[in-house]
């Protein structure tokens, strides 16, 4: 049965300088950029790229250390599902730990994180059109 | 030209385990499971919409996946394009000075693979993948 995943719906490369990274990726690959955005008041930077179904979240601090070389890990993925209720369901009764759903930073949308038997990936599952878009956070 | 990301591969000490959560949990269907003797690992691919997980176990000590267990434990280990001619995105990674750990294509799980140095990517684990077409 499972969550019903439909896809990966974004891959997050953590980086101490996201605009960096993002950039090495955009002009050693031809990974185009297709979006910039800064969190006010939170210090994070983010730039996606969308290979096909997927975005690739390149994020980091909004100052990047100084004098300090680029260094960048994979930060986990995230699962898009139809039904964020039964995906989260399907997971308890396998006895897995996940966060209520809450609304994410994408509009519309509601995001819970899986909180354990990952085997050390940070996992999320998100379900876009599960929320009127006033509702989502800024 | 990178056409989408073909796999995001996870190092797991068990993939027996591994996949009580990947394959029953999560519901994914398991598309490949082998043992590649030369590079020392049990890899397991399961399909999510147009990409796939790689789960890999280290089947002997010695091997990058098992020194990556061991040093950093379970976790992301790389990820992979996709590509429809993987020798002209080595040649391409060569000639952008890119360090390269395969100087050539060749036969992984995925199809015709190559893997590009950390080094070269702020520390990131790349591969480029051709999947073999099927006749």
């Amino acid at each position: 049965m499972g969550i019903g995943a439909t896809h990966i719906d974004h891959i997050v490369i953590g980086s101490n300088d996201s605009a960096a990274t993002a950039k090495l990726f955009s002009e050693t690959y031809g990974i185009e950029i297709k979006r910039v955005m800064s969190r006010p008041g939170t210090g994070a930077h983010m730039e996606f790229a969308k290979l096909q179904e997927v975005v690739l979240e390149f994020a980091g601090p909004g100052t990047p250390p100084e004098g300090e070389e680029p260094r960048a890990r994979l930060g986990g993925f995230v699962f898009a599902v139809e039904d964020i209720d039964a995906a989260v369901a399907a997971l308890r009764a396998h006895g897995c730990t996940v966060e209520e759903p809450h609304a994410a930073v994408q509009p519309g949308a509601k995001l819970a994180g899986i909180k354990d038997g990952t085997h050390g990936v940070p996992l999320a599952i998100i379900q876009y059109g599960a929320l009127p878009i006033e509702e989502t956070k800024a | 030209m990178l056409t989408k990301i073909h796999h995001v591969g996870v190092v797991v000490k068990s993939a027996d385990e591994a996949l009580t959560f990947y394959r029953d949990a999560l519901g994914l269907p398991v598309t490949e499971d082998r043992v590649i003797d030369d590079q020392g690992v049990r890899g397991i691919l399961l399909k999510v919409g147009g990409s796939e997980i790689e789960l890999l176990e280290p089947t002997r000590d010695g091997t990058g996946v098992a020194r990556f267990l061991e040093t950093r434990g379970e976790g992301m280990h790389h990820i992979c394009f996709e590509s429809d001619d993987v020798e002209a995105e080595l040649a391409e990674a060569r000639a952008k000075g890119i360090q390269l750990i395969d100087e050539k294509p060749r036969a992984g799980l995925a199809g015709m693979i190559c893997f590009l140095h950390p080094k070269s990517n702020h520390g990131v684990l790349v591969e480029f993948a051709q999947p073999i077409k099927e006749h």
